[in-house]
């Protein structure tokens, strides 16, 4: 603040007076002094390097005194080992050839051992003829930028470390993905062949009965534990049998393997139906007791026993399985149902439901897993297609050859899409209206 | 998908265990672990109280089964109530209506 | 592969005159001999080339397994003479280089008739009874330079050189580029020519040979071109009065002329 009605003060002597006293003092300062004590560090070489004029500043940077220089040593004899490469193939070349060069970086050494990061500078002075006489050279310190460099030195590699190390990241998770889509690759084929050898490798042909089957694979990764089988008894009868195991998985396959190897030799033994399911109940039922989880099985087994005029009497028990169903020529289609039957296995004796029908020709018999009936049709978890759905679907279809009904089901499964998540077993057996021209056969989906 | 939640009390007759949601092939073996772990006594009754239930597939079925064992080894019994349709309707295709005592509600005796 | 255009392969001179290959040491190139070209044109077929990873050679040619042994270098001056389909050639190596002839000689006695070895050195460590001018603490620091890449070997923090106008055939592009390296090239380059103990192989050396040195010289002391000039007996030594590592720039007018001094007694 000022007061408006005092006389302004005359400015501008005083600061006069200290800008003549600090030109004085310039004037002053010898050229000499200015050489020697400049903020830079100055020196002269001969063309062969040997240091002719050297400043203070610069001597005292390096920790040297004038008189053991001068004369007595070169430039490069200033510079630290990859200084000195650098000024033999690089700077003392480009100075030959331009004349002059700037800013180039160098290290010098000091008396201490230290190391002094510089800019250097250099002129080559010539004389009138042209002739190179000498060469001047500015020394600015550059430990700073040194510094700086090396900081961001440290942060480029720093950086491209971290970049190598995701990129070996990335590497390594792809070949860990490559390695396990190998695995898995792997894996399906071998349960691929499992799950072959767990189902007849193609149905036999059957004098007077066309028989058909399919297999649906839910997962390639996953074995399935279901299981049909269709062979001879004697001259005259069949058996066969449909089921599903508890579970899935390895332990599943081997208890689909031990089901249809103990039901196959059943049947040799005691082929009555109810008989065959008994020596099953009892073998998984002993088997499995002891511990674990319970592991059983649904399943259908059943005798086929040809009749006179083309007929084939059917005669099967249940042991906890969806009933069976039957589609006939006149086109309609019924279950046959086995109400009561038990699980197999959980139980030391258990009730089987049986069943008798005939075939005319025309008629088809169907077994199948609930794969089928209880694949999603909608997106409530509990809307199944169900076994109400199954008959009229199947009555549509009738009269059906066993092929005929087995190509449609397979139809049905493919249109469930993701709804179908449980592996299927479908297995028909059909009497022809006419004896076949050829043994149908079929080999597993 | 509906969680299964199973909320266990103790009457005077042994634990009951209400059993709601789904028991499917993800679900289930947490109903496997929670009998599992039941200490029962001989001459209990474990009631499974599915009332609850909302979808129960083979897998479910293999746990209830599980659940049995355990309670005859420990020569106590076991009891299903409240069994909605769809689920009685599989365990009667599989013939374990005959074998589980199954009651219409939790307080009948 | 195209031999030629890997190396940067430049052939200038007498179409029918005797070949004289021309190889730059480390951290430089082709350019290192542009002011002695000239004065060889006149008479000579003269053969200049990068080695791999230096001047404008293909650096995806280049791979540390190849070029960590002087090996790998002389593997370049004979496929460089094998695609020329030259043999007898005169080489001129300077620095590391002169090393380098010495190998390719040794693997392919047919392609090199002559030797010239500008500012040699078979050893820059000093050892007992020899002097090579570099103590292992040097060397040890030298790499370490390399490695931290403060001085100004890599392109990225190479100065910004002045064009000079009263110098009109150095160009800016020459002056910018010159001898500007990849420092991971370099620092193998480094580790190869500094670290690498050749003075067995001079013995085997049977071809006549030039040993060119300067006076003063902060790379490769006068003791070592004694030491070069004595292990091979098929040798002359000729002193220049040149200060520096390299005279074909410091002293191009005299280098030239101490090389075809030699090569016209040779012929």
């Amino acid at each position: 603040m000022s007061r408006v009605d005092e006389e302004p003060e005359p400015t501008g002597t005083g600061d006069e007076a200290g800008t003549t006293a600090a030109f004085t003092a310039l004037l002053e300062d010898s050229a000499e002094e200015l050489y020697e004590s400049a903020p830079c560090g100055y020196l002269s070489t001969l063309m062969d390097g040997t240091i002719a004029k050297v400043n203070a500043t610069l001597l005292s940077w390096l920790g040297l005194e004038c008189a053991a220089v001068v004369g007595r040593v070169r430039f490069t004899d200033l510079l630290s080992i990859g200084g000195k490469l650098y000024h033999e193939t690089h700077f003392a070349p480009l100075l030959q050839m331009q004349g002059e060069l700037r800013g180039i970086a160098l290290e010098m050494k000091t008396a201490g051992g230290g190391r002094l990061p510089v800019l250097v500078s250099s002129v080559v002075k010539y004389t009138s003829g042209g002739e190179p006489l000498l060469i001047r050279t500015t020394v600015f310190d550059a430990s700073d930028r040194r510094a700086y460099e090396q900081e961001l030195l440290r942060r480029r590699q720093e950086a491209e470390q971290a970049r190598a190390e995701a990129e070996q990241a990335r590497m390594e998770a792809e070949q860990a993905r490559q390695q396990a889509e190998a695995d898995r690759g792997r894996l399906a084929d071998a349960l691929a062949v499992l799950q072959k050898s767990l189902l007849p490798d193609a149905l036999p042909a059957l004098p007077g009965l066309e028989a058909a089957g399919y297999y649906h694979t839910a997962s390639p990764y996953q074995l399935g534990g279901d299981f049909y089988d269709l062979f001879p008894l004697d001259e005259d009868r069949w058996a066969f049998f449909l089921g599903d195991v508890c579970g899935k998985g390895p332990q599943a396959a081997s208890l689909t393997s031990l089901s249809r190897y103990t039901l196959r030799s059943a049947a040799h033994h005691a082929p009555e139906p109810i008989a065959a399911l008994t020596t099953l109940n009892t073998v998984l039922h002993e088997r499995f007791t002891n511990g674990g989880d319970p592991r059983y099985c649904t399943v259908i087994f059943g005798q086929l026993e040809p009749q006179p005029g083309g007929h084939v009497t059917v005669r099967l028990a249940s042991g906890g399985h969806p009933s069976a169903l039957v589609l006939r020529a006149d086109g309609t289609a019924e279950f046959l149902p086995t109400p009561g039957g038990l699980l197999v296995g959980i139980l030391p004796t258990a009730p089987f439901a049986t069943a008798e029908t005939t075939l005319a020709p025309g008629d088809t018999l169907l077994l199948y897993t609930d794969g089928l009936t209880e694949a999603r049709t909608g997106p409530a978890r509990d809307s199944l297609f169900g076994e109400d759905a199954l008959r009229t679907f199947a009555a549509c279809q009738a009269p059906a050859t066993a092929q005929e009904l087995i190509t449609a089901l397979s139809g049905l499964l493919e249109s469930f899409g993701d709804g179908l998540d449980d592996d299927t077993a479908l297995l028909a057996l059909g009497v022809p209206t006419h004896p076949p021209t050829r043994p149908a056969t079929n080999r597993p989906g | 998908m509906s969680l299964l939640k199973i909320t266990r009390r103790d009457a005077a007759t042994g634990p009951v265990l209400h059993v709601a949601g789904a028991l499917d092939y993800d679900q289930a073996p947490a109903l496997r672990q929670q009998t599992a772990h039941l200490a029962l006594k001989p001459g209990q009754c474990l009631v499974i109280d599915l009332s609850g239930l909302e979808f129960c597939d083979s897998t479910g079925i293999t746990v209830l089964l599980a659940a049995r064992q355990q309670a005859l080894a420990a020569g106590a019994d076991i009891a299903l109530v409240a069994v909605p349709p769809n689920t009685m309707r599989i365990l009667t295709v599989v013939g374990l209506d005959q074998v589980f005592t199954i009651r219409p509600h939790a307080d009948s005796n | 592969m195209d031999i030629l255009r890997r190396n940067n392969v430049t052939v200038t001179g007498s179409a029918d005159g005797p070949v004289v290959m021309l190889a730059h040491g480390f951290g430089c190139d082709q350019n290192m001999w542009r002011l002695i070209v000239p004065a060889l044109a006149e008479r000579y077929r003269v053969v200049l080339f990068d080695y791999v990873g230096s001047g404008s050679s293909d650096l995806t040619a280049w791979s540390p397994e190849r070029y960590s042994s002087l090996q790998g270098y002389a593997q370049d001056v004979i496929e460089v003479c094998e695609a020329l389909g030259h043999e007898q050639v005169v080489f001129v190596g300077h620095s590391v280089s002169a090393m380098v002839g010495v190998l390719a000689a040794e693997a392919a006695p047919e392609r090199i008739g002559t030797l010239v070895m500008v500012a040699p050195s078979p050893c820059y460590l000093d050892d007992e009874g020899y002097r090579g001018g570099f103590s292992a603490e040097d060397i040890d620091e030298l790499l370490a330079s390399l490695e931290s890449n403060y001085l100004g070997w890599s392109s990225a923090m190479a100065p910004v050189i002045m064009g000079n106008p009263e110098r009109p055939e150095l160009g800016q592009e020459l002056t910018n580029s010159f001898c500007a390296t990849d420092p991971d090239i370099a620092r193998v380059f480094a580790r190869t020519t500094f670290l690498t103990d050749s003075r067995e192989d001079l013995k085997k050396v049977s071809v006549p040979t030039l040993v060119l040195e300067c006076s003063q010289d902060a790379i490769a002391p006068r003791e070592v071109g004694a030491y070069v000039h004595a292990a091979i007996p098929s040798s002359r030594l000729v002193t220049l009065d040149a200060t520096g590592h390299c005279p074909q720039l410091s002293a191009p007018e005299a280098t030239a002329q101490a090389l075809l001094d030699f090569l016209g007694a040779q012929r």
